[in-house]
């Protein structure tokens, strides 16, 4: 059963004069593109410009009508479609975890299905999941259910990662997060995949993220490439207005200075507020109930500072409380200038901040990687 | 109106230990061929769908058939004895078991078949270990409905000499013994209750497990 | 030897037998299932406690009339009763409960009364329910009824025991056939009714 691994790393892969048509509408039109093996390639533009059809006829979801997909110069017709799947990690937005199996039957399901032992097994599901900063001991033995959407995306990415694919293909991961939520995910996967090292294609809406985690961009539009480059390079030579449209960051640019904390901040929801004196654990518990991954303190009207999810399940000993872990986070005033509290923010190296107005919590302020790009 | 004397008495003169066995022995036997019978069809029907329409159909008249009429139907083929019995027992679950496994299949989610295709399980794999486990709620429900089906034709089994508590209550009302009638009347309600509910259980069970929806 | 006669005669019995139950059930039927809109006590009897009863197998019905009403027609309708009834009840109540709340609301802004909305909303809204439970009565009672025929309800049922006294497969079949055909005239004429009354949009 168990087979043998069709690559262990991936040097190119190459689409040539590749066509997708449904009906008399093209899905994908004439694409040449190479990607580069070790590099973050990221799909965005319109809706139905054909993105997702480029990425799944990668791994044969989707056949193309004409053209090549090359791996490492072999030609995917040639492969088995199951063999090529299993080496090939795949990330979804709606992440599609089997709500009949566990967290660590999700996981070790490929495993299973290549015939490794139980124990191999269990080693791998236990890495990946303190690789996603899960505790495996926690979630292991629960259902899907019962996990929030950031957990459970986490889990998605620990069962993409099982079979230790040298490539990924992501189709809008972090699309149906909340953006809090999607900044820190992002933050975590920044990190991953510097550790993990691997060939990844990633589609996204979402023109912060690609310029974000994005080695290279493409830019598609009505079932054609347009351009693809560094995220610099699209910023400042923009190949047509679409491009420039996408990219967008002129118009937020000239605006700059006379931008306010409070034109940029997410408006404050209680969900994000917990006490002081709350245990670790219950904090755990209460932030996967809310959806959550980030918290602020609070000690009655007083910001202690912040937590997050990922801080709490490393902590060592569950009964501590809130006060004794809380980070301390800055606060602005909606008045502040955009530059001001940016510049302040990637100097201290967070990416969150509270918006007080006279002693109360009026806004969530994110940092905006593009924009700080620009100041 | 009935003392535990009399339950006790019609209990020993009727052999109803031995009636209750030959009950759920032909119970449990046409349940376990009904099982793999309608599971098997409604995974055929499933992946031939051109074969699910006709077959669905043609097994609804089978529904429609007066379950006597339908033992007696089998009777020159099977002959008398516990076969018609069990054999009708058999043609009547199919369709509840074949029709909720193939809805149950029909209705899993698209992105589960969706993943499950993209990290790599082949079509065979994604049924064994997505679609039918997902189904499984369903195809319980289904099976709670042929058991109660069956409780019902094994009943009638007493009439064409098959045994079991039909008997008592075929010689009950031949020989007009009310006692009789009432204590294997009640006799066989509670066990087909007992049972059912039971099942249910089961399938409130597999409902959390698997279920979701 | 089976006389034509004798099939007829009993074909006629059984046809009276099964839709004298089934329009005494429908009559029955309708104003408990309305009454079950205004008592929680009895939804809960129709919609929890009726799955219970449906499970005991029908010979325990039937024979349970025996000892507490004798033999004969009465105690067969009763019983064909106690079975068709609930799959009635249960479907109208659920078609008259699964109104647009919205719709309700409108009726009573336009200045329906209680007994108007009943009538020109909730009833027509349960039809297609009503007739798939009236279906699944009629095929049921049509099915019992041969088996009634064993406490002298008559019927085609008779003809069947006849034949299997003397085990005569002729004798049976001219039982069973007329009651099998009987059975696939009911399950046709009631889905041709239900078509009618089911709104073309709910044809689903
Ligand atoms: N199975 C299908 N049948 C018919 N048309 C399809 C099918 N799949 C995709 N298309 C069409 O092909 C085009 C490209 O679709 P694709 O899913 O690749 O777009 P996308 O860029 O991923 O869009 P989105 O951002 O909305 O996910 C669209 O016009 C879509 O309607
Ligand atoms: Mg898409």
């Amino acid at each position: 059963m168990q087979s043998k691994r069709l690559f262990d790393r991936i040097d190119s892969i190459r689409f040539t004069g590749i066509t997708k048509r449904y009906g008399n509408s093209f899905a994908v039109k004439d694409l040449d593109l190479e990607i580069k093996g070790g590099e973050l390639l990221i799909l965005i533009g319109p809706s139905g410009s054909g993105k997702t059809t480029t990425l799944r006829m990668i791994n044969r979801m989707i056949e193309q009508d004409s053209g090549n997909v090359t791996i490492n110069g072999l030609d995917t017709k040639d492969v088995d479609p199951v063999r090529l799947r299993r080496n090939i990690g795949y990330v979804i937005q709606n992440i599609g975890l089997f709500p009949h199996m566990t967290i660590g039957e999700n996981i070790g399901l490929v495993p299973k299905l290549e015939g490794w032992e139980k124990k191999q097994q269990l080693e791998r599901i236990k890495t990946l999941l303190n690789f996603v900063s899960l505790p495996p001991e926690m979630f292991m033995d629960r259902y899907p259910g019962q996990l929030s959407g950031g957990q459970q995306q986490r889990v998605g990415l620990a069962r993409a990662m099982a079979m230790d694919p040298p490539l990924f293909l992501m189709d809008e991961p972090f699309g149906a997060l909340d953006p809090i939520l999607r900044k820190q995910l992002q933050k975590e996967f920044l990190k991953i995949k510097d550790e993990i090292n691997r060939t990844i294609v990633f589609v996204t809406h979402d023109i912060e993220e690609a310029l974000v985690l994005g080695d290279r961009i493409a830019i598609m539009n009505q079932a054609e490439l347009v351009q693809v480059g560094p995220p610099e390079e699209l910023i400042f030579n923009p190949a047509n207005d679409l491009v420039a449209d996408i990219v967008d960051t002129q118009r937020k640019f000239k605006h700059m200075d006379t931008l306010r904390v409070k034109d940029l901040m997410s408006p404050f929801e209680n969900k994000y507020v917990l006490e002081g004196n709350t245990e670790v654990c219950d904090a755990v518990d209460e932030m996967t109930k809310r959806e959550i991954e980030n918290a602020f303190v609070f000690e009655g009207e007083k910001l202690l500072g912040e937590v997050t999810m990922v801080d709490l399940m490393k902590c060592k000993s569950k009964s501590q409380k809130l006060i004794d872990i809380a980070r301390p986070i800055k606060t602005f005033q909606p008045k502040d200038s955009v530059a001001f509290a940016l510049s302040e923010l990637k100097n201290s190296g967070e990416y969150l901040a509270v918006v007080m107005n006279s002693g109360e919590p009026v806004g969530i302020l994110v940092s905006d990687e593009v924009l700080l790009k620009l100041i | 109106m009935l003392t535990i004397q009399t339950v006790a008495d019609v209990w020993s003169r009727h052999l109803m230990t031995i009636r209750t066995i030959e009950h759920l022995q032909m119970f449990s036997l046409a349940l376990i061929l009904s099982i793999i019978i309608g599971v098997s069809i409604g995974i055929f029907i499933y992946m031939k769908q051109r074969t699910a329409n006709p077959v669905l159909n043609f097994l609804n008249i089978v529904e429609t058939i007066p379950d006597l009429a339908l033992i007696v139907l089998l009777l020159p083929i099977l002959k008398l004895g516990a076969g018609p019995t069990i054999a009708a027992c058999v043609l009547y679950s199919i369709l509840p078991i074949a029709r909720n496994t193939y809805t149950g299949l029909k209705g899993v989610d698209e992105q589960y078949t969706y993943v499950a295709e993209a990290i790599g399980l082949s079509p065979r794999e994604t049924l064994l270990k997505v679609k039918i486990p997902m189904s499984l709620p369903l195809i319980a429900g289904g099976i709670r409905i042929a058991l109660v089906f069956c409780m019902g034709v094994v009943t009638l089994g007493g009439l064409v000499a098959a045994g079991g508590l039909g008997t008592v209550l075929q010689n009950g009302i031949q020989l007009y013994q009310k006692d009789a009638i009432l204590v294997a009347g009640l006799w066989t309600g509670i066990l087909a209750v007992f049972l059912d509910s039971f099942a249910g259980m089961i399938e409130k069970k597999l409902q959390e497990r698997y279920g979701t929806w | 030897m089976v006389v034509l006669e004798t099939v007829l005669d009993a074909t006629w019995e059984h046809v009276v037998l099964v839709y004298t139950t089934l329009f005494v059930s429908i009559l029955v039927s309708i104003p408990l299932a309305f009454a079950a809109l205004y008592s929680k006590k009895l939804e809960l009897v129709v919609m929890k406690f009726a799955n219970l009863v449906q499970a005991v197998p029908s010979f325990a019905v039937v024979a349970i009339m025996v000892p507490l009403l004798g033999i004969g027609f009465t105690p067969a309708l009763v019983a064909i009763m106690l079975r068709a009834l609930l799959p009635i009840v249960k479907n109208t109540y659920i078609g008259l409960t699964n109104v647009d709340p919205a719709l309700i609301d409108y009726a009573e802004g336009v200045g329906l009364n209680q007994w108007q909305i009943h009538r020109y909303i909730r009833l027509p809204n349960a039809y297609p329910a009503m007739f798939a439970g009236i279906k699944f009565a009629g095929i049921l009672a049509n099915s019992i009824a041969v088996l009634t025929a064993f406490i002298g309800s008559g019927g085609l049922g008779e003809i069947i025991f006849q034949g299997l006294i003397g085990y005569n497969t002729n004798t049976l079949l001219s039982g069973a056939i007329p009651a099998i055909m009987l059975a696939i005239f009911i399950d046709l004429s009631f889905t041709i009714l239900e078509k009618k009354v089911t709104p073309v949009h709910a044809g689903e």
